[in-house]
C-alpha cells in the first residue's frame, strides 16, 4: 500500500502496523502467485477474485466516507449498492421490464442519479437531527429497497432477477470485441500443469481493469478530500458537531455531501457488479453486504481510506477463501463458519486493536502541514479511545 | 428588566427581550442588554442563573421563546449558528471540546471561516488557490500559536493536552475565525494562575486590537479586573449592569450573588 502513497514511504519509515499489513500482503500475494503458477488457482477464478476484492473495497470506501469520515450511521449500504446494480442492470439488459438495450454508461450514469436523489431523500429529514435519526431511517430504507425489487415485478423482474446483461465494455470500440480477438495461450511454468488463458480469462481481465480503475480513481479523490480543509471540517462533525456550528460550519451541508458521496461509490460498487456477473437478482440486496462493509470499514480503522482497502479484500478472502473447505470434510457448514470467522475477526480487533488495523492518523497529513514536525511521534495516540458506535449525546 | 440597558450607541451585540423556558422554568427572562464595540463585557451570576443558555441562545444553538438578537445591526434571532457566526459572532463552550485524531495545528484550522477548501469542488476544480489559501492560514495559526505560547503544543494530538492548554488553543482557534465579537463561556475555569494571566493578557491584547469580548466568568478577581462594564445576571433577567466598582457595590449583587460584605 505504500505504492499507492508514493515513493516516499520507505519502509523505515513505516509504522508497525503498516509493516505488518505490508508483510501480509507480500506473504498472500506470494502464495497467491504460487497457486497460480502451479495451476492450483485458475486465472479466470483469480481475476474474478481480484473484481470481487475491488467491489469491496469501493463499497467500504463508500461506507467510510460516511462513517469513518463524518460519523454517518448508515444501515443501507446493500440498499445504495443494490440500486447501483439494478440501476445499471434495469437500463441495459435484454430482460429488463422497464428500458434495456442502452450502452452500460447510460446504465451507469442512471444508477447514479438514481442513488444520489434517494441519498438525498434520506438525508433531508434525518440529517438535521441526531445520528441515530439517519441509522433507524437507513435500517428501514434498505428493507424498503430490497422488498421494492422483490415485489414490484413490473419494474424488476421480481425473484427472477435480470438476465442479458452486456459487459461493461459492450458496444465499445476495440475494447468489446478485444476478448474474441486475443489468441488463446498457453502457458507452461511448471511442467504438467499448463495455464490456460482463454476468452474468458481476456474477458475477465477487462473487467478487473474496469474495477480498479474505479477503485483507483475513487481513492485518489477520497485521499485528497479526506485531508483537505473540506475533510477537516467532516473529522471535527465526527468528533464534535456542535464546536462545527459554532465555528460557523454549515454541518447540515457537509453531512449531506458526505452521505451523498458515500452513497454514490457504493452504487458504483453495484454497477460493477451487475457488469461483472451479468446476473442481478433480489438476494444481491441482502443486508449482509451491509454487514461486510461495515466490518471491512471497522477492522481497516474507521476514517481510513487504506484501512477500507484493506478490509475489503480480508472479507473478500474470508467469503472466497471459506469455499475451498467445502472440500474438507468439516462437522459444520461452511456458511455459518465464515460468519463465525468474520466474529472471531472483530472481536479480536476490538480487544487488541479498537482503532483498526491502520487507522487514519498517518494518512490525514495534509501536505502543508507537514513541514517542521508532521506525524507525532506516536501515531496512534490520538485516538486512544475511538467511538464504537452510536452517537455520544 | 433592568434599567439603561439598549440605549448603546454603537452595539455589536444587542439582545432585547429575551425569553427561553426549559418545561416551565424559565431559564431566561426577558432579558436585555448590549455590548458595546471594542468593550469586554463580562457576564456574572450564580450558577443557574442562565449564563450559557444566553450564550446559547444568542450563538443560535436555542431557539428563543420570544424577543431577538441583533448582531452589528442584523437581527439574527432564530438562525442557524453557522450563519451567526457569518455575521461575526464565534462563541466557546463551558467544557472544553476535544477533537479527536486531530493534531493541535490541525484543530486550529478549522478555525478559519469560508475556507476555498471547504468546497469540495473547489477541491479539485481550483486546487491552486485552495492551497494557497491553506498556506496563509497555516501561517496564521502558527503565529497565533506562538503568540500564545503554545507553539510547542503544534503536533500534539489535540485530545493529548490539559484542560488548560485546550482553553488557550480554544481562544486560539476562535481567533482565527476572525470574530468581531467573541463569546467565552468561563475561559479561566479550572485554568492555574500563571496560564490564567497568561489568557487574561491575551485577550485584553486582542480586544486593542480590535475583537470585543462578552465573557462569562466566575473567578471574580479576573473579571473584574478584565472587563468593562459587567452584566449582573439572576434567574435569567439583567439583575444589573455597571463598571466594575457599581457592580461590586450594588446591594441586589451582593444579595444574589457576591455574597457577604464587599
Ligand atoms: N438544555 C437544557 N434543558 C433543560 N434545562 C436546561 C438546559 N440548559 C439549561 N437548563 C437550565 O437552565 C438554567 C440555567 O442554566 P445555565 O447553564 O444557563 O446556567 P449558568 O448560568 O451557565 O450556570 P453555571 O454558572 O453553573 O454554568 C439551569 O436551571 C439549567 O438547569
Ligand atoms: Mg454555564
Amino acid at each position: 500500500m505504500s505504492l499507492l502513497d508514493g515513493a516516499r514511504g520507505s519502509l523505515t519509515e513505516l509504522s508497525r502496523p503498516e509493516r505488518w499489513v505490508l508483510g501480509v500482503s507480500a506473504a498472500f500475494a506470494l502464495f497467491l502467485l504460487a497457486a497460480l503458477l502451479t495451476g492450483a488457482l485458475g486465472p479466470t477464478y483469480f481475476l474474478f477474485l481480484v473484481g470481487l476484492a475491488g467491489m469491496y473495497a469501493l463499497l467500504s470506501f463508500g461506507l467510510n466516507a460516511q462513517w469513518g469520515f463524518t460519523g454517518l450511521i448508515n444501515f443501507s449500504v446493500a440498499a445504495f449498492f443494490g440500486i447501483g446494480a439494478y440501476g445499471s442492470a434495469l437500463m441495459t439488459a435484454d430482460s429488463s421490464p422497464i428500458a434495456g438495450g442502452f450502452n452500460p454508461l447510460v446504465g451507469l450514469v442512471v444508477a447514479l442519479v438514481v442513488a444520489f436523489v434517494l441519498a438525498l431523500l434520506i438525508g433531508i429529514p434525518t440529517l438535521r437531527l441526531r445520528a441515530d435519526y439517519l441509522a433507524i431511517a437507513s435500517l428501514g430504507l434498505a428493507e424498503v429497497v430490497r422488498l421494492i425489487v422483490l415485489n414490484e415485478r413490473w419494474l424488476t423482474n421480481g425473484s427472477a432477477g435480470l438476465r442479458g446483461i452486456p459487459s461493461f465494455f459492450q458496444g465499445w470500440p476495440v475494447l468489446s470485441t478485444f476478448p474474441e480477438a486475443m489468441p488463446g495461450l498457453r502457458l507452461v511454468v511448471i511442467p504438467g500443469s499448463p495455464i490456460l488463458l482463454e476468452t474468458s480469462f481476456w474477458q475477465s481481465l477487462l473487467n478487473v481493469m474496469l474495477v480498479l480503475t474505479f477503485a483507483g480513481v475513487t481513492y485518489l479523490v477520497l485521499r485528497r478530500a479526506h485531508r483537505s480543509p473540506w475533510g477537516r471540517v467532516l473529522r471535527t462533525i465526527r468528533s464534535d458537531e456542535d464546536l462545527a456550528r459554532a465555528l460557523g460550519k454549515n454541518t447540515y451541508s457537509f453531512k449531506m455531501q458526505s452521505f451523498i458521496l458515500g452513497s454514490l461509490i457504493m452504487a458504483l460498487a453495484g454497477v460493477f457488479y451487475t457488469h461483472l456477473n451479468l446476473y442481478v437478482g433480489p438476494g444481491d440486496l441482502d443486508p449482509i453486504t451491509t454487514f461486510y462493509a461495515w466490518v471491512a470499514v471497522i477492522l481497516g480503522g474507521s476514517g481510513s481510506n487504506r484501512g477500507a482497502l484493506f478490509g475489503g479484500i480480508v472479507i473478500v478472502t474470508i467469503r472466497e477463501g471459506t469455499r475451498f473447505l467445502n472440500d474438507v470434510a468439516l462437522p459444520i457448514d461452511p456458511a455459518p463458519l465464515r460468519l463465525l470467522l468474520i466474529g472471531v475477526v472483530i472481536v479480536a480487533v476490538m480487544r487488541y486493536r479498537p482503532q483498526g488495523i491502520l487507522p487514519p492518523q498517518r494518512e490525514l497529513i495534509w501536505p502543508s502541514a507537514v513541514d517542521g514536525g508532521g506525524t507525532p511521534e506516536t501515531p496512534d495516540s490520538g485516538v486512544r479511545e475511538q467511538k464504537g458506535g452510536g452517537s455520544n449525546e | 428588566m433592568s434599567e439603561g440597558a439598549l440605549p448603546k450607541q454603537d452595539a455589536v451585540l444587542r439582545v432585547d427581550d429575551l425569553q427561553k423556558s426549559f418545561g416551565g422554568l424559565a431559564a431566561t427572562d426577558h432579558a436585555s442588554f448590549a455590548v458595546e464595540r471594542g468593550t469586554i463585557t463580562g457576564l456574572i451570576g450564580p450558577n443557574g442563573a442562565g449564563k450559557s443558555t444566553l450564550f446559547n441562545l444568542i450563538s443560535g444553538f436555542y431557539e428563543p421563546d420570544g424577543g431577538t438578537v441583533e448582531v452589528n445591526e442584523t437581527d439574527v434571532t432564530g438562525m442557524e449558528p453557522y450563519q451567526v457566526a457569518d455575521h461575526g459572532l464565534i462563541r466557546t463552550f463551558q467544557t472544553p471540546r476535544k477533537l479527536e485524531g486531530m493534531t493541535v495545528r490541525e484543530a486550529m484550522l478549522v478555525g478559519p471561516r469560508n475556507q476555498p477548501g471547504e468546497s469540495f469542488v473547489k477541491l479539485f476544480a481550483a486546487p491552486g488557490t485552495v492551497a494557497e489559501r491553506e498556506s496563509t492560514n497555516l501561517a496564521e495559526a502558527e503565529r497565533i500559536l506562538e503568540e500564545f505560547e503554545i507553539d510547542h503544543l503544534a503536533t500534539q494530538p489535540a485530545t493529548d493536552i490539559s484542560g488548560g492548554q485546550m482553553k488557550l488553543v480554544e481562544l486560539a482557534r476562535a481567533m482565527l475565525a476572525e470574530p468581531e465579537v467573541l463569546l467565552l463561556d468561563e475561559p479561566v475555569a479550572g485554568v492555574n494562575p500563571t496560564l490564567a494571566k497568561k489568557l487574561k493578557d491575551q485577550i485584553r491584547r486582542l480586544n486593542e486590537q480590535g475583537t470585543t469580548f462578552l465573557l462569562i466568568e466566575h473567578d471574580m478577581e479576573f473579571v473584574m479586573d478584565l472587563a468593562d462594564p459587567i452584566v449582573v445576571l439572576d434567574q435569567g433577567s439583567v439583575l444589573t449592569e455597571g463598571s466594575p466598582e457599581e457592580v461590586r457595590s450594588d446591594d441586589r449583587v451582593i444579595d444574589a450573588y457576591l455574597g457577604g460584605g464587599t
